[in-house]
């Protein structure tokens, strides 16, 4: 659109227009775009990611899987197949023989310690006797991710979600296993099948390097490196490095000026850097292919375990580089030009980073990074457990196929339904202990899965997002961990831990997308209709040409392009008319005169509204179209208003922050800037204000905040649950509060806090806090614990049982003390009050259960108390009794004990600005600070917190907190926006109170007015758990466990010495430090005593002719008595001295009269 | 204003009475007197709350200790409690008696489809009938006799004015039933039993005084609001001179009470209860065998207060009067503290099998 300029004839035009609006009107803005999030959310909820991924896995690639798998045949009966046709994994049900109710739900599984998992069921085809036949059968199950398309839970409202109890705010994405709730993490890596060009500047190597990765294919990497000068190709599959020319040679381009046409072009300096290789290769006496081909064959590792006829090296040379060399780059047959383009590619990206330092590649960069999610590994894992399953039904087969005769017909239904329940057990143990090892595709990964931790709802929540990175954390590489610009709006830039795992454990921020596979040939397809010349059909001279500019697909190089900006563009707009995925992206990377289309899964994405001309293609009349429901964010997609970007897409465009900041060049606008701080950091008010490691602080600390957990908290039998008992939303939300439901699901209360010394007991952090707000409920939370118990069957016939209370030995006719709370079934009853010692279970087993001879009557074996009793110091009550069984049939007890807890001396507690104190003194109300309307602060914070920490975020949210309060409503502190705090003034100062939030208290000790004005208002502050579960444990008990004394005691065999370690009853250790003191003070006698009169003193003869030692007053060396002398030296000296000698080396004393 | 009208007698206006507040003006008291008085009305003037709760059944969806911790913080009538009950340390009973506590039953389940809410209103006091030969009846006093008709119950109960205290929601099929026993206790040891919501306190509202040091940007004139009470006093003429000898005389105070007792009491129950600790200090200061002071102080006052315990004396003051600060989980609280798990002195877990054991510490 044409801006009117100062022209004045303009000014004639403008009087009527386009509804009523004139040219110069200013163009209204779009309002509320940001309800966008909302809509986005909706469509893809929290942990998107996960779930799609799951999807995927479940709907497709499953398929493709079974798919590249189909066929097993026998080695004994070659008319025999069986194929599989398709596969399908249904929806969970109960794994029992005759179960009267099969739909199981996720929370069944939790309570009852069994898997939430759906049956795998194959069709397949295969030969019985002459005919084919067709059936179906399950070969096994698998776990389903909550949410995802499989689970029950999908598209479920909030009536039936409660009916199976279900918490509607819980974002799934996680999969619960033998009754544990566990995350597949996110795992961060370098892309595959794409070209990183390496400098190390100290070996003055210059390395390109692609990691190849097809489906169902090996993976392996593919160097080409420079060595001294000259380029060479290094893989793992041959022994020693190929020069460059040999092995493009091999791949068929054979005339040294194609060689060099590919490699240099027609730069001459390239030419002259690579002139080097051809002569190399010449000198090795390599000119053409067969040549190329015998040099390489010689080299290859063959690791063929089949036997057969050998092959000639040449044949060797070729599988190799057909098949394992990038493996991901197609060929035609024996044609290998597109191989040897792509080698050509990689030698010229070496040529261009041995001139020109700046053309390598940024490992650390989001674009050449992708995720893998559950989805990719447990493809991975289901490929090899297929395969493995596959392997023993073959095994299976030829077997019975072996046996010449048989009774009846072979079917191989009947060995399918014998094959156990290997996928199953597979899937099962993979996920609940973490270990990917996985012998086909070389992978042994550990700590894949995490349990979900339900500290808080929001430390839920943040596991789903977090993605953990392949780096060691040892490194000492800050590259890896430093905040990346290219990070912006996909990953969040606060939430990381602190310490060992900072900058490499990450979060995704709030609208992050990550892609999953799109198949590529429709797109390389569309790519040549848009233009593009097949690049097999192209030479170096072309390729390099002034205006050409190279088209990749998914790192493969397809083909050319004169016009990139126009291919990019016409590209892109049928992308926006939703010709193929969304999930696409294109961008031209100028340095390398490439167009990249990426369709992999595992890149990062975004959405963001799509400007033209100048304008969103957004408008305020489609928001209110969204307002009303009548459409939702796909159909934004659909009419091309919003897009997605991926890093590397985000490079060819001009995003616009606001909407005031477009101009005629911004192709993109922003949705909503806070989107890129995650779920967690999300819930910081005003962070835009604090200092920034306060807020990564927060983002720790937010997660160990002691809250609600979800809707169904009171029915879950956890191991451990905190729950607070009056949970408040905080009075400043923010959007991201809303949006992932912390309102709802808060952890935390409204302190009213003065900010002000008091007592001197707030020193460091510390926090006063007033007695008649914890006497009130503030602060107040509940510990359940889980304990759970098997009344097993034994092999013997024999088994578990509960016993009712026995009668007190000393007082016959009582039940004795600790059995006090046990019913007649054997278990204490729900609500009562258990004490330290008390038995909660009163189990007994049989005294004969592991033997295995026994097969008399079960019910006359003896039987010994083996009963459940309560440690803590502290005295619980019974909440729950929870009495199942297992899917092995053995029955479950599980019994949940509460402790309610209020704040004390010691406890932690922290604002959400990563301020965390502990509280220092409990006050009483009459003591406690007040203001004119006699208000007392629930909280004094010491107001050295803020200088050094500089979080204004916090005295906003005060501001903020205040101001809401007073007006009776809630106020936001939305990053990059939230209520001003011009207008939080003025509410102050309406309600009759300063501007600046600071009120005039009055002392309650002396009642006179303090002399300073004291900044007085609410603040949401956070109980944290760290040092509850100290109290629960009980102090005092942590002190006998630590208390250790010894005098004399045990010794270790070889040294004599005393032991080490309080387990052990060992000594206390006088260390070297210790001892450099005594000998600094010069205290000889007492050195001597502590280490080795007190330690391992020892009597030992020595001759003091030959310097050796003796025994019994006889030198075995001298065969003498004569000059035999006694001296004691410590145990180990005179062990040092033999094993010295069993060295040949002789130590001799030399002595002397003392 | 100044010194010379110190010797002045002390003077109490009342500016405005309703049911649950009273504002006063006290004028020619000492700043020290004014905040005692204060104090004492927040923290020492003995009321009645539920403090032993004991459950029959519960199969809401909160926990025993939730529901008892919200009975606790119910404000009950108790008007007159000074003399119409005893504290249960005082008694000679066993455990609770019609002479030191009141039982409240609760006794409530929903049979309709509809969310049901269990409110204070819900709670019925129930004169003791068999309990006394289980627990021990204390020394026959005439203390019911002196409590006025609706001691013990919860405030507002039955006056559509007043909204009830949501005490737990319910659904078909979910009941409560439990026993409270409602003891005589004051602030200190919990905040249940502090009859005063909130206490306003101000004095010198133009800070002639110059106790405070305003904190402004340009002007504090403009800057910070006036209190209401300035109208009380004449604005200082810009060219005053600060009169470092002055005192402030003047104090404007609102007590706004929990409905347990009315605003009046809490103001003359506080002046007596100050008068008698301070002549307990009189008291204290003459005796000279400390045996007798002991002796002397066990009948009225709180031993947590313990008066003259240590022969007379200032040290005894502070020394006892800091103790609650610290002493949420001091062993040394007698019977329940308010707090859960703070002391743990009080009476056992009951269960239905066990009705004669005694409740829940609220």
């Amino acid at each position: 659109m044409d801006l009117p300029d100062e022209d004045g004839g303009w000014d004639r035009i403008t009087g009527a227009g386009w509804h009523g609006l004139g040219l110069t009107d200013p163009i209204k803005s779009v309002e509320d775009k940001w309800l966008l999030l909302p809509a986005f959310l909706k469509v893809k909820g929290l942990v998107k990611q996960h779930i799609d991924s799951f999807n995927y896995f479940v709907e497709t690639d499953i398929k493709n899987i079974v798919k590249a798998n189909n066929k097993v045949t026998s080695d004994v009966d070659p008319r025999f197949w069986l194929k599989y046709t398709d596969i399908n994994v249904g929806l969970p049900d109960r794994n029992e023989i005759n179960p009267i109710e099969r739909k199981l739900t996720p929370h069944e599984c939790r309570l009852r310690d069994i898997t939430y998992s759906a049956p795998i069921s194959v069709t397949i085809q295969y030969t019985r006797g002459k005919n084919i036949v067709q059936r179906t059968v399950n070969i096994g199950r698998l776990p389903i991710m909550l949410r995802s398309s499989k689970c029950v839970l999908t598209g479920k409202n909030q009536a039936e979600l409660a009916r199976m109890t279900e918490c509607p705010l819980d974002p799934g994405g996680y999969f619960v296993v033998r009754g544990t709730e566990k995350v597949i993490l996110v795992q961060e890596q370098l892309s595959k099948n794409r070209i990183i060009v390496e400098l190390d500047s100290v070996k003055g190597i210059v390395q390109a390097s692609c990691t190849s990765s097809t489906h169902g294919g090996l993976k392996s990497k593919t160097y080409v490196t420079t060595k001294k000068g000259k380029i060479y190709l290094r893989h793992n599959s041959v022994h020693e490095d190929i020069p460059i020319v040999i092995a493009l040679k091999a791949l068929g381009i054979q005339s040294d000026k194609e060689i060099l046409l590919l490699t240099a072009g027609n730069t001459e300096s390239y030419k002259a850097a690579f002139s080097t290789n051809l002569e190399d290769a010449a000198k090795l006496g390599v000119f053409t292919r067969q040549q190329a081909l015998e040099y390489i064959g010689t080299r290859v590792k063959v690791n063929r375990k089949v036997m057969g006829p050998r092959r000639p090296a040449w044949e060797e040379a070729l599988e190799a580089l057909a098949t394992i060399v990038l493996a991901h780059v197609p060929i035609n047959g024996l044609d290998f030009r597109p191989k040897a383009i792509f080698v050509a590619t990689m030698t010229r990206r070496v040529l261009m980073a041995m001139e020109d330092e700046k053309m390598v590649d940024d490992r650390d960069y989001v674009g050449n990074k992708r995720l893998e999610l559950a989805g990719q590994l447990l493809a991975l894992l289901f490929e090899d457990l297929f395969k493995t399953y596959n392997a023993n039904l073959k095994t299976a087969i030829d077997k019975v196929l072996k046996k010449q005769s048989r009774t009846n017909e072979f079917d191989a239904f009947n060995t399918m339904q014998f094959q156990g329940d290997h996928l199953t057990s597979g899937f099962a143990r993979a996920i609940s202990t973490g270990n990917w090892s996985l012998k086909r595709f070389r992978m042994e990964r550990a700590g894949v899965t995490h349990v979900l931790s339900r500290l808080s709802f929001i430390s839920a929540l943040g596991m789903m997002t977090r993605i953990s990175s392949q780096f060691e954390k040892t490194r000492k590489v800050s590259g890896p961990r430093a905040l990346q610009p290219s990070q912006w709006g996909m990953l969040c830039p606060s939430d990381t831990p602190e310490g060992e795992a900072c900058g490499l454990v990450k979060n995704l921020a709030l609208m992050t997308h990550i892609t999953t596979d799109v198949e590529e040939e429709p797109i390389i397809g569309l790519a040549f209709m848009l233009g593009v010349e097949d690049i097999c059909l192209a030479t170096g001279t072309e390729i390099y040409g002034p205006h050409t500019f190279v088209v990749n697909v998914n790192g493969t190089i397809i083909g050319l392009t004169r016009y990139p900006t126009r291919f990019v563009y016409q590209f892109r707009r049928l992308r926006r008319a939703r010709r193929f995925s969304e999930f696409v992206s294109v961008y031209i990377n100028h340095h390398h005169k490439a167009v990249h289309i990426a369709s992999d899964g595992g890149r990062i994405c975004r959405p963001m509204i799509i400007v033209e001309n100048g304008r969103p293609r957004v408008t305020s009349e489609h928001i209110a179209l969204l307002k009303k429901g009548a459409v939702t964010f796909d159909d934004f997609l659909r009419k091309g208003l919003v897009e997605y970007l991926d890093v590397n897409e985000e490079n060819d465009t001009f995003i616009a922050l606001y909407e005031s900041d477009i101009v005629p060049a911004t192709t993109h606008l922003e949705i909503e800037p806070f989107t890129l701080l995650g779920a967690v950091a999300g819930l910081i008010p005003y962070p835009h204000h604090n200092q920034s490691p306060r807020n990564t602080y927060q983002c720790a600390m937010g997660k160990q905040a002691i809250g609600a957990i979800g809707y169904n908290q009171l029915n879950r039998i956890d191991t451990l649950l905190y729950l607070s008992v009056y949970p408040q939303q905080p009075m400043v939300k923010t959007k991201t509060i809303e949006l992932v439901g912390y309102d709802r699901l808060p952890a935390g209360q409204n302190a009213t806090v003065a900010v002000m010394s008091y007592s001197g007991y707030d020193i460091e952090d510390a926090l006063i806090l007033n007695k008649a707000s914890l006497d009130r409920g503030y602060g107040r939370c509940q510990v359940l614990r889980k304990n759970a118990t098997l009344i097993r069957k034994y092999p013997n016939g024999t088994f578990d049982r509960l016993a009712d209370a026995p009668t007190d030995e000393n007082n016959p006719g009582q039940i004795a003390k600790k059995y006090d709370i046990i019913q007649l079934d054997g278990l204490a009853g729900v609500g009562e009050r258990v004490d330290p010692g008390d038995v909660y279970i009163n189990k007994q087993t049989p005294t004969n259960s592991t033997d295995n001879s026994f097969n008399g009557q079960a019910a006359s074996v003896p039987y010994r108390n083996t009963p459940m009793t309560y440690k803590s110091p502290v005295a619980g009550n019974i909440d729950k009794v929870l009495i199942s069984d297992t899917e092995n049939d053995q029955t479950l007890i599980k019994v949940l004990i509460r402790q309610t807890r209020r704040p004390e001396l010691g406890d932690k507690f922290s604002s959400r600005h990563g301020q965390k104190g502990v509280c220092g003194l409990i006050v009483n109300q009459e003591d406690m600070p007040f203001n004119d309307q006699g208000i007392n602060p629930d909280t004094i914070m010491n107001p050295h917190g803020f200088p050094s920490r500089m979080t204004v975020g916090k005295m906003i949210e005060l501001l903020a907190g205040k101001a809401g309060v007073l007006s009776g409503n809630l106020q936001y502190g939305t990053a990059f926006g939230g209520s001003k705090v011009e207008d939080m003034s003025r509410i102050l100062v309406e309600h009759g109170f300063s501007y600046a939030g600071k009120d005039m208290l009055t002392s309650g000790i002396t009642g006179e007015h303090l002399e300073a004005y004291v900044y007085f208002g609410p603040i949401y502050y956070q109980v944290c758990n760290c040092s509850v579960i100290n109290s629960v444990s009980g102090f005092k008990h942590m002190v006998m466990d630590k208390m250790h004394a010894r005098a004399r005691g045990p010794r270790a065999t070889l040294t004599r010495q005393p032991t080490e370690g309080r387990s052990r009853e060992g000594g206390l250790r006088l260390g070297e430090m210790e001892r450099d003191c005594l000998i600094g003070y010069g205290a000889t006698q007492l050195l001597l005593e502590r280490l080795m009169i007190s330690s391992d003193k020892f009597e030992v003869n020595a001759c003091s002719k030959c310097g050796l030692m003796g025994y019994n007053g006889w030198c075995t060396y001298c065969k003498s008595s004569k000059q035999m002398a006694q001296l004691t030296i410590p145990y180990a000296a005179k062990l040092l001295f033999q094993e010295l000698m069993a060295m040949n080396v002789v130590p001799r004393l030399v002595l002397d009269d003392a | 204003m100044q010194g010379t009208r110190a010797d002045l007698e002390p003077s109490v206006r009342i500016r405005d009475l309703k049911k649950d507040r009273v504002n006063f003006v006290l004028e020619n008291v000492d700043l020290a007197f004014a905040n005692s008085v204060r104090r004492v009305m927040m923290a020492d003037l003995p009321t009645v709350a539920i403090d032993l709760v004991e459950f029959k059944t519960n199969t809401t969806v909160l926990p025993d200790e939730f529901i008892a911790h919200r009975l606790g913080m119910i404000p009950l009538v108790s008007s007159n409690c000074d003399e119409g009950m005893r504290f249960t340390r005082d008694c000679t009973c066993l455990a609770a008696c019609q002479y030191c506590s009141v039982q409240l039953k609760l006794d409530v389940a929903c049979h309709n489809n509809t969310t049901m809410d269990i409110t204070s209103n819900h709670l019925e006091v129930t004169p003791y009938v068999n309990e006394f030969s289980q627990m021990g009846e204390g020394e026959a006093g005439d203390e019911p006799s002196k409590r006025g008709e609706y001691f013990g119950h919860p405030v507002g109960k039955n006056d559509p004015d007043v909204p009830p205290v949501l005490i737990c929601k319910i659904r078909k099929g979910q009941e409560l039933r439990v026993r409270c026993i409602a003891k005589k206790g004051i602030a200190k040891e919990h905040a249940k039993w502090s009859p005063c919501s909130a206490v306003s306190f101000e004095y010198d509202p133009y800070n002639k005084l110059r106790h405070t040091s305003y904190w402004f940007e340009t002007d504090s004139q403009t800057e910070w609001p006036l209190s209401d009470n300035a109208l009380e006093e004449e604005k200082p003429r810009d060219d005053e001179v600060f009169d470092f000898n002055a005192q402030p005389r003047k104090f404007y105070l609102e007590v706004e009470t929990d409905g347990s007792l009315g605003p009046q009491e809490v103001v003359m129950q506080g002046l007596a209860e100050l008068q008698s600790k301070l002549a307990k200090i009189v008291l204290g200061l003459k005796k000279t065998e400390p045996d007798m002071a002991v002796g002397d102080s066990v009948d009225e006052a709180p031993p947590a207060d313990a008066w003259g315990a240590s022969g007379g004396g200032w040290g005894a003051d502070g020394g006892a009067g800091a103790a609650p600060g610290w002493g949420n989980s001091s062993p040394s609280r007698t019977a329940a503290a308010g707090a859960w798990g703070g002391g743990g002195g009080g009476g056992g877990w009951t269960s239905p099998a066990q009705p004669a054991a005694a409740g829940w510490s609220v």
